[in-house]
C-alpha cells in the first residue's frame, strides 16, 4: 500500500496498526465521553483507549458498557447533552446497535464512530467484507472509508469537523477493512496535539448547537407528526447534501495544517488520460494502484476512482471524474441481495445517462476475507478493457468465487 | 392550619416543594397511576431534573409532539432497548462538564424488566450516577395490555388471555426490585401511590444516593384501563397491594435490605384481586397459587432483610 509521508516537525512518525491509528485519533480529538465494548476486529481500539485513560493520557468519561446497543445509546445521549463523543464497533455490534444508530441520526447527534468492516451475521464469519456498511447505508449517517492506516487517523479527525459542523450536525461513521487494516502495521504520521487542537478549534468558534441541559425546559426526541416529521427529515437530507462540499473544504484545510490531501469525496488516481477506470473503496485501493502502475508501464490507460465518502453518495463527483470514460469496472466487497451486481455498482448505475456512454461492469471480490490480489485486479482491468474494446462481457463477475459463473451458466445455482 | 394537628395528607404536601411542571389536562386515562407518579416526582425532586422516557403510556405526555410539550421539564425521548444507557450518557457528560444534574430515567416494566433489562443491569453494575424509576403497571399497556415479566400469576392480558384452555398468565412474576438490590447499588426501594410520604422520602433518598451512584425505585402504578377496576380505586388498589404483602415496601442501601413498612396482619391476596377484573376468572385454587407466590416472595425478602419479617414458607414451595 502506498503511504506518502509528509514528515514535518509538527508530527511524529510511528509504525502502528489501523486500530491504533483510530485510537490515537480519538485521543487527539479529546472526546468528553467514550463508550467501549469489544468485538473482533475492533477490540484493539478500545483496549488502547482504556490504556490511555488508565494512564491519565485521556481525560474522558470512559463507559465500559455491557453491549453495543448501550454504546450507541450512551454516546448519542452524551452528544445531545453537548459532549464530544467517540465509540467504535464492527459488523455484529453495528447490527446490535442498529435502532440506536437510527435514533442518533434522527436526533442529529454529532457522534463519531469507527466501524471496522466485517461480514454480517447470517453466516458466522470472522472475516473482512463491507457488508456491515452496506446493511446500514440508509441509516442517515455520513459514511467515510479509509484506504490505509494513515487515512484512518486522518478521517477520524476530519469526521469531527464534519459531524460537529454547525451546518451539518449529522453523525459520521469511519469505515476501514477489518483484518486487513485493523491488524496491519504501517507507517503513520501522527500529528502533535497542538496541531489537532488548531484543526478542531473552528468548532468552538461557530454558533453553539442546541444542547439538552438540566432545567433548560428543552426536550429532544419528540414525536414527529406529519409536517413535523417531514420537516426534520427534509432538513436531514439537506444536511447530507451539504456535507459533500463541506468534506471537500475540510480536506483542503487538513492539507494546510497537516500536509495531506486526498481529494475530498473521491480520490482520482491516474485518471486524467484514462480510458478505463476501476471504482473501488477501502484497502483494495492500495493493491489496485500498484497494478495500475504496472499496467501503465505496458501502455494500458487505466485509472482508479477511490470512494472516500459513501453516504451521501458522491454521485456528482463521480460523474465528473468518470464522464466519457470508455469503460468502468466497479469493485464491490459486498453483495446486493435481490439485485444484480454489487451495491456500489447498482448505485452508480443510476448515473448511467450522465456518464455519456461509459459502459459498466460489476465485480464482486474480497468477500469473507478472500484476498483481492494483484492477479484479481489484473483480471478486472483486463475484463474492463475488453468491455471498452467492444467485447461481450458478463455484467456481474464474482472474482473471488469463479464457481458462481459456472452455476450461472447452468442456470441453476446451488441451493 | 395553626394550632391544628397536621393530618397525613398535609405531611405529604410538605414534600411538594416545587411546581407541577405538567399541564393541567393531559392525555392520560382518568385514574391513571402513572400520571399521579410522573406529576409527583418533579414536585419532590425539583424542576431541574432531566427526565428520559421511552415509547410507552408515558410517551404521549412525556415526550411531546413536534415542537410542543405537555410539560416544562428537560426531557429526552428515547428507545426502550437502551433507556438506561441514554441516562448513563447524559449523567456522565454532565459529570465531565461539571454540570449539576439529576437524571431520572423513567420507564415502565416493559422497558425495565423485559427489553431494557440488560442495560438497566449494566448501568447498575457500573454504578452510574442517576435515578432509575420503574413505574410498574404489570404489562405493556400502551400497546394494548400484553403480558410482561412483572405480570403476576393468573392475570388475563391480551397475550395471556383467560380462555377455556387458559387461566391467564401461567407463570409467576419476576421480582425486579430484588434483582436490582442484588447489584449492591447505593439505593433500591419499592414504593406505591397509597403511601406518598414513603414515596417522597424514597425519592429524596434516591436523589442523595445518586451522588454515590445508581439509585433504583420500583413503583407499583396500577392501570385502570388495563387491569379493569374503577378509576376512583387506583389508590385503594395500591393500599390493598401493600396490606396483602402483594407489594411489600422496603429499601436497600448497598444491597442491605430493610422493610420500611411491616404489615402486622396481612390480608389474604383475594382482598386485593377482588377489585381487579384481570383476576376475576381465578377460582380459589388459582388464587392459592398467587397467594403462595406472594408468601414466597415475602419470605425471600424477610430472609434477606436486616429487619427480619416474620414469614412462613408455603408448603407447596418447600423442597
Amino acid at each position: 500500500m502506498n503511504t506518502k509521508i509528509n514528515a514535518k516537525a509538527n508530527s511524529q512518525i510511528k509504525v502502528i496498526t489501523g486500530n491504533a491509528a483510530a485510537a490515537i485519533a480519538a485521543k487527539l480529538a479529546r472526546p468528553d465521553v467514550v463508550a467501549a465494548y469489544p468485538i473482533t476486529p475492533q477490540t484493539e481500539i478500545i483496549e488502547q483507549i482504556s490504556k490511555f485513560h488508565a494512564n491519565g493520557e485521556m481525560d474522558c468519561e470512559l463507559i465500559t458498557v455491557e453491549g453495543e446497543n448501550s454504546a450507541m445509546n450512551a454516546v448519542m445521549a452524551a452528544s445531545l447533552a453537548g459532549g464530544r463523543v467517540f465509540t467504535a464497533t464492527s459488523s455484529w455490534g453495528l447490527v446490535f446497535m442498529y435502532d440506536a444508530v437510527l435514533a442518533t441520526a434522527g436526533a442529529r447527534a454529532p457522534v463519531v464512530m469507527v466501524n471496522v468492516n466485517r461480514e454480517t451475521p447470517g453466516i458466522i464469519a470472522v472475516s473482512s467484507g463491507q457488508q456491515d456498511m452496506i446493511s446500514t447505508r440508509d441509516s442517515g449517517w455520513i459514511f467515510l472509508i479509509a484506504e490505509n492506516c494513515q487515512e484512518v487517523l486522518d478521517l477520524v479527525l476530519q469526521a469531527y469537523r464534519l459531524a460537529e459542523d454547525y451546518d451539518i450536525q449529522v453523525p459520521v461513521m469511519v469505515h476501514y477493512d477489518g483484518f486487513y487494516l485493523s491488524y496491519l502495521s504501517e507507517v503513520v504520521d501522527v500529528p502533535f496535539q497542538e496541531e489537532v487542537d488548531r484543526f478542531l478549534a473552528v468548532l468552538k468558534d461557530q454558533p453553539e448547537r442546541t444542547k439538552l441541559v438540566p432545567g433548560g425546559k428543552l426536550g429532544c426526541g419528540s414525536h414527529g407528526i406529519l409536517g413535523g416529521y417531514l420537516e426534520l427529515r427534509h432538513k436531514h437530507v439537506s444536511a447530507m447534501e451539504r456535507s459533500k462540499a463541506k468534506f471537500e473544504q475540510i480536506d483542503k484545510e487538513y492539507q494546510e495544517i497537516f500536509g495531506r490531501s486526498y481529494g475530498g469525496q473521491v480520490e482520482a488516481y491516474r485518471m486524467d488520460d484514462a480510458d478505463v477506470v476501476l471504482v473501488g473503496s477501502g484497502s483494495m485501493c492500495g493493491t489496485i494502484k500498484t497494478v495500475i502502475d504496472a499496467k501503465r508501464e505496458e501502455g494500458v490507460k487505466v485509472g482508479l476512482l477511490k470512494m472516500r465518502m459513501y453516504r451521501p453518495f458522491p454521485g456528482e463527483a463521480m460523474v465528473k471524474a468518470l464522464k466519457g470514460k470508455k469503460a468502468i469496472g466497479v469493485v464491490d466487497r459486498s453483495l446486493c441481495f435481490g439485485f444484480k451486481g454489487g451495491p456500489i455498482y447498482t448505485e452508480l448505475k443510476a448515473f448511467e445517462t450522465q456518464l455519456e456512454g461509459s459502459k459498466m461492469v460489476s465485480f464482486i471480490d474480497g468477500i469473507a476475507n478472500t484476498d483481492i490480489t494483484t492477479a484479481n485486479v489484473e483480471t478486472m482491468i483486463d475484463t474492463t478493457c475488453g468491455l471498452a474494446a467492444g467485447k461481450e462481457v458478463r455484467e456481474v463477475t464474482w472474482i473471488c468465487y469463479p464457481e458462481a459463473q459456472e452455476s450461472d451458466a447452468e442456470k441453476m445455482g446451488g441451493r | 392550619m395553626t394550632g391544628k394537628k397536621k393530618g397525613k395528607l398535609t405531611k405529604v404536601l410538605d414534600y411538594l416543594k416545587y411546581e407541577d411542571p405538567f399541564s393541567k389536562g393531559v392525555a392520560f386515562c382518568p385514574g391513571c397511576g402513572l400520571e399521579l407518579l410522573v406529576r409527583f416526582i418533579p414536585q419532590v425532586l425539583g424542576n431541574d431534573i432531566v427526565i428520559t422516557g421511552t415509547p410507552s403510556c408515558s410517551a404521549p405526555v412525556l415526550l411531546g409532539q413536534n415542537n410542543q410539550s405537555w410539560h416544562t421539564l428537560s426531557y429526552f425521548g428515547t428507545l426502550m432497548t437502551g433507556a438506561a444507557a441514554n441516562a448513563t450518557g447524559l449523567a456522565r457528560y454532565y459529570r465531565k462538564a461539571g454540570i449539576k444534574n439529576t437524571v431520572v430515567c423513567f420507564n415502565g416494566d416493559g422497558t425495565a424488566a423485559d427489553i431494557g433489562f440488560g442495560n438497566l443491569s449494566g448501568a447498575a453494575e457500573r454504578n452510574e450516577p442517576f435515578i432509575y424509576i420503574c413505574y410498574d403497571n404489570e404489562g405493556y399497556m400502551n400497546t394494548g395490555i400484553q403480558k410482561s415479566g412483572t405480570t403476576p400469576y393468573g392475570a388475563s392480558t391480551t397475550t395471556t388471555p383467560f380462555g377455556s384452555a387458559s387461566k391467564g398468565k401461567n407463570l409467576r412474576r419476576m421480582n425486579l426490585a430484588l434483582k436490582m438490590a442484588m447489584h449492591k447499588i447505593p439505593y433500591t426501594a419499592t414504593a406505591t401511590l397509597s403511601d406518598l410520604g414513603d414515596l417522597a422520602k424514597k425519592l429524596l433518598k434516591a436523589k442523595e444516593a445518586k451522588e454515590r451512584g445508581f439509585a433504583f425505585l420500583h413503583v407499583l402504578a396500577p392501570c385502570t384501563t388495563g387491569w379493569g377496576y374503577a378509576p376512583e380505586n387506583t389508590i385503594e388498589v395500591c393500599r390493598r397491594a401493600v396490606k396483602t404483602n402483594y407489594f411489600p415496601l422496603w429499601e436497600a442501601i448497598n444491597g442491605k435490605i430493610r422493610m420500611t413498612k411491616i404489615v402486622k396482619k396481612p390480608k389474604p391476596v383475594s382482598t386485593y384481586t377482588e377489585l381487579i377484573k384481570k383476576f376475576a376468572h381465578l377460582n380459589e385454587a388459582d388464587l392459592q397459587i398467587l397467594q403462595d407466590d406472594v408468601d414466597y416472595e415475602y419470605c425471600m425478602l424477610g430472609g434477606l432483610s436486616v429487619l427480619e419479617a416474620e414469614c412462613q414458607l408455603p408448603a407447596s414451595l418447600e423442597d
